[in-house]
């Protein structure tokens, strides 16, 4: 069986290349499961989809715990632990990360032992949220990645996933997709399919008996407020805004009163403060402030500065 | 011993006012109505100090429950069949909320069709909910499993809502002697409601009854709060003990009459059971070995006492006033789970009666008798059984000639 | 009924610097509804127990997470105001048995979305009203079930596309007159509002603080996800909605409906709908004039009538 993780933010399209590359293996005569999986289901979070192909019936459910490709549309996610982009990855899983940054580069950081690969990110979104066209370039690498799947039998699956788009926007994502295609047939094969797990020699799972233990405990209650901040939505951020305090004029904190996320304080000097752990870079203070004073950089340029500025 | 005579839902009544509760969301429907119109009137009167709150459905009423419970006061409602089956919503979500509070049950059938008269399938829909059920066969039982319900409920141990049940009717609207408790013994018995670290106050966060994502958490919540429903059978023992001590009445868990030699068992639960009991000395009468088991906490199911009680017993017929479509009587199943694997385990059989308030008479229990004596004889059950009599089917007939139900005619017997 | 000093909010100035409302909520980035919620809890403060019915805010706290420094109950998606009576209830008696001090009162509110107030929730909010409830309500309008995928709800306006509306014509219905169906109730209090007007916001929280009864809001919550437009719009569409007289700022109290916002010269709806891109087949291929009209009409209708009194 084909085991394949989709990793990306919501709205870069990854449920759609698990549907592509689901309905491509099942032109090319697989069996087929393909799921979205949400967790918080909202622009710029981490979501992932996956897919299982296989020549008989597939009886395997739920999240893949052991992949044998793992595609990640948006780089970013790789240090981020809530993104679980390598969850169960081993030896033998195949990992290719959207990037502008190399093979050897990403080997280097991550460590770790897996086939690590580079799809190179061909344009740059100013807004890593809206990676256009990156959906269907996942689904096209993957497809000639596990090298089953003919090239006119990806094309089809395509169509057919895009179908009720405008046909210009259709035909882009075939072109571009075919590229990716084309461009990864020199590694075809790299991504090989697994078996069950098995049963005469496996890891006993750790079970206990659930001890008893009293409402005082085991009521469905949070006796400590706001420990929401625990969260940091900034991940979901693919722009930032930035306040430029020599044009800010401590106004009468607009910003702050509209940031849905009260992620905006006034300090005691009169003038904001973003909170970059939990801004969501929904940019409303950057299209209300008066006198203009925030703009919006991508967010992996404004990291790539901090990491520049600390290194 | 003030003995006098109250109808189960008065009975009800004094039960509540008795273990001086705070609240009581209501909403009338019958066969309860009367139990929420005599604590009004006790609190219009001033008799009582609590405050009633009619509220617009029982979804609403069971919410407003669980929500005071929730917010550090002694909560009381009551319902029945069609108003338990609109709120069982809220039955499960507030038994998460590992609230206590207690609710009365008349039992009473359930639509399609719909009938005011009782059976047990309202009161069996909740027995997956985590709200305890005690079940009452006398008006007496009634006053008193109130209080016993609010200790249990209470209880640290356990710390979640309890029905208490009592047939619709047959016990709601007949009068029978109670003995009330004494107010101050059964203030000295309940004492007042601890609300642990549940409660709404403006100066602490509480945040309650929250979503939970991921299988892990959720397995952990819902586990918990089925070992808190399990915890119920202890602590009901030290309960009954005290209960006894301070009243001079026993409540087993169990009802167990004639059983000691018994090798034939009636197994019922609630008001018909006492027509088995003079079933049983009819029986013994003639010569029988007879007993009837019947079942006061229905949940948590009190399996090993079970199997103690009716491990090498001849046969036992079961006799559930409700029917699970497609499966049969719900009771026979809990019996049998129970009974599973155990040496010496006796013969079951199913019958289903009473549907709808349908009468058990004393010659359909002796014709059970005969029956689980031939189950025995053979050594294997007999299939179940609706208890359903020809000279019904021919008074049925009649109903569909008029209704013009197809063939109706052709059938007459 | 808890009673604070008043501040009065006139500039912008007044409104709160510091938020109490925790960061870290999964609420959409943009959120117009949560931009409404963060206003009131900073007026209302931290004596507060939020009662919450099923919607987009039910995610507020997701266990062990809450954003509150106060109280949160979740109930179900039909009797948030049944789960008020209740706290409120209990509240009352544990303080007339003084059993809990004056100052640990809480306010109760109960926070639904429009899939609730307009609809599954209509009963549990009357009867709540009728009891002459000691509560405040806040409906955040989506104009649509927004948890479940921005399906149309009652509260849906002419022609918006939503996931169950997507044939070219878009929703056939007509939003529901919720105003008018609270003020029926005769409650204490009922207003319209919306972040994107938040002097008016704040004014009406703090006018609705030293009250008690049912005090009932209804906010209108641009929402990016469901209305399809990029989060950094959803005040510039609010303020539109009000520039419009899409959605007009009014209350309703003593038996009145009095206007808080008037525009006087109203600007026309498609400023408004062409921002959303729940609206875009009114613009694209072409202009649907009919349907524009239409929508301009009834605006006009409603504001007619008010000019008329």
């Amino acid at each position: 069986m084909f085991r394949i993780r989709f990793h990306g933010r919501g709205g870069q399209g990854m449920k759609t290349a698990s549907r592509i590359l689901g309905t491509a293996f099942f032109k090319a005569g697989y069996e087929v499961q393909d799921a979205p999986r949400y967790g918080a289901e909202r622009r710029g979070a981490p979501i992932f989809a996956y897919v299982r192909a296989d020549k008989s019936t597939i009886n395997e459910r739920g999240v893949i715990s052991h992949p044998d490709l793992v595609v990640i549309a948006d780089d970013t996610l790789v240090g981020m632990p809530a993104a679980g982009v390598t969850l169960g990855v081993d030896a033998h899983t195949v990992l290719l990360i959207n990037s502008h940054e190399s093979s050897s580069t990403w080997r280097q950081r991550l460590n770790i032992d897996a086939v690590i690969l580079a799809l190179a990110a061909r344009e740059d979104a100013a807004d890593r949220a809206t990676l256009p066209f990156i959906g269907s370039r996942c689904a096209a690498a993957a497809a000639a990645l596990t090298n089953v799947i003919p090239r006119d039998v990806f094309v089809a699956a395509l169509y057919e996933e895009l179908g009720h788009l405008h046909e210009d926007i259709i035909n882009q994502n075939r072109d571009i997709a075919l590229g990716e295609f084309d461009d990864m047939t020199r590694h075809a094969g790299l991504v090989k399919q697994s078996g069950l797990p098995s049963a005469s020699e496996y890891v006993k799972p750790d079970w206990i008996e659930l001890p008893f233990e009293n409402a005082e405990i085991s009521n469905l209650a949070i006796h400590a407020g706001v420990t929401s901040v625990e969260v940091r939505t900034g991940l979901w951020r693919t722009m930032r805004p930035v306040i430029n305090y020599d044009n800010c004029s401590g106004c009468a904190w607009i910003c702050s009163t509209y940031c849905p996320d009260g992620a905006i304080n006034v300090r005691t000097d009169g003038y904001p403060e973003i909170d970059y752990d939990h801004c969501k870079g929904c940019l409303i203070c950057v299209a209300q402030c008066p006198p203009h004073a925030i703009e919006s950089i991508p967010e992996h340029i404004a990291r790539a500065q901090e990491a520049g500025e600390t290194a | 011993m003030t003995r006098k005579l109250l109808t189960g839902n008065s009975a009800a009544a004094w039960g509540a006012r008795l273990a001086r509760v705070d609240y009581i969301p209501a909403f009338p429907i019958t066969p309860q109505t009367e139990i929420i119109e005599d604590l009004a009137a006790w609190i219009d009167r001033g008799e009582m100090d609590a405050r009633l709150v009619t509220l617009e459905s029982e979804h609403s009423m069971i919410t407003a429950a669980g929500a005071a419970a929730s917010s550090g006061v002694r909560a009381f409602t009551a319902t029945s069949s069609q108003g338990l089956l609109y709120g069982m919503e809220m039955v499960y979500t507030v038994a998460g909320w590992r609230t206590p509070f207690v609710m009365v049950n008349v039992s009473r059938g359930l639509a399609s069709p719909i009938t005011l008269e009782s059976d047990h399938n309202d009161i069996m829909a909740a027995r997956d909910s985590g709200f305890l059920q005690i079940h009452c066969a006398t008006c007496q039982e009634i006053a008193d499993s109130i209080l016993i319900a609010y200790r249990l409920a209470e209880h640290a141990d356990v710390r979640m809502p309890a029905i208490v049940n009592l047939d619709g009717f047959y016990l709601s609207f007949t009068r029978e002697p109670v003995d009330l408790a004494n107010a101050s013994k059964a203030q000295a018995f309940i004492g007042d409601y601890d609300p642990e670290n549940l409660q709404f106050r403006g100066n602490s966060p509480l945040s309650q009854a929250m979503a939970v994502l991921g299988g892990g958490p959720y397995s952990y919540f819902r586990y918990e709060a089925h070992l808190a429903v399990q915890q119920a059978l202890s602590v009901y023992e030290e309960i009954t003990d005290e209960f006894e001590d301070i009243f001079g009445r026993r409540y087993e868990m169990i009802d167990c009459y004639q059983m000691d030699d018994a090798e034939y068992v009636f197994v019922l639960l609630g008001s018909f059971s006492t027509k088995a009991r003079d079933a049983v000395d009819s029986l013994r009468a003639a010569g029988w070995k007879a007993g009837l088991l019947r079942p006061r906490l229905f949940r948590p199911f009190p399996q090993q006492r079970i199997r103690q009680l009716l491990q090498g017993r001849r046969a036992v017929g079961i006799i559930d006033q409700n029917i699970s479509m497609g499966m049969g009587g719900v009771l026979h199943s809990e019996f049998a789970t129970a009974l599973y694997g155990l040496k010496d385990a006796p013969l079951l059989g199913s019958y289903i009666g009473g549907l709808g308030g349908r009468d058990i008479n004393q010659r359909e229990f002796f014709a059970i008798a005969d029956e689980l004596k031939q189950a025995y004889d053979s050594g294997e059950s007999l299939p179940p059984r609706l208890l359903y009599t020809q000279n019904e089917l021919t008074e049925m007939r009649k109903l569909q000639a008029i209704a013009q139900a197809e063939h109706a005619e052709i059938h007459q017997a | 009924m808890i009673k604070q000093s008043p501040v009065h909010f006139h500039r912008m100035k007044d409104m709160p610097s510091t938020h109490l409302l925790g960061t870290g909520t999964p609420m959409c980035a943009g959120c117009g509804g949560l931009e409404t919620l963060h206003t009131m809890y900073d007026i209302l403060g931290r004596k507060t127990v939020f009662v919450n019915a099923a919607g987009c805010m039910t995610l507020l706290s997701v266990y062990p997470f809450t954003p509150f420094h106060g109280g949160w109950l979740y109930t179900s998606m039909a009797s948030a105001p049944a789960g008020a009576q209740g706290v409120r209830d209990a509240v009352d008696i544990l303080l007339q048995k003084k059993k809990l001090p004056a100052q640990e009162d809480v306010e109760v509110v109960v926070v639904t979305g429009d899939g609730t107030a307009y609809g599954m929730g209509m009963s549990a909010t009357s009867g709540a009203m009728d009891r002459n409830l000691d509560f405040i309500y806040l409906c955040y309008d989506n104009e649509g079930y927004g948890n479940t995928g921005q399906q149309y709800s009652a509260a849906t306006p002419h022609a918006a596309l939503t996931s169950t509306s997507k044939g070219s014509h878009g929703y056939p219905g007509y939003k529901k007159d919720l105003f008018s169906i609270w003020a029926a109730h005769n409650p204490a209090y009922v207003a319209t509002v919306i972040a994107a007007e938040p002097l008016d916001l704040a004014k009406k929280i703090e006018k609705l603080q030293a009250m008690s009864g049912p005090r009932m809001l209804i906010s209108l919550a641009p929402c990016p996800t469901g209305w399809d437009y990029d989060p950094e719009l959803s005040v510039e569409i609010g303020r539109l909605a009000v520039q419009t007289g899409v959605w007009p700022l009014k209350e309703y109290i003593d038996g009145e409906v009095r206007h808080t916002k008037v525009p006087k010269q109203r600007k026309p709806v498609d400023e408004y709908l062409q921002l959303q891109g729940r609206f875009k087949h009114l613009f694209e291929p072409h202009r649907d004039e009919q349907a524009i009209d239409e929508i301009q009409a009834r605006v006009d209708a409603y504001w007619d009538k008010y000019d008329a009194r």
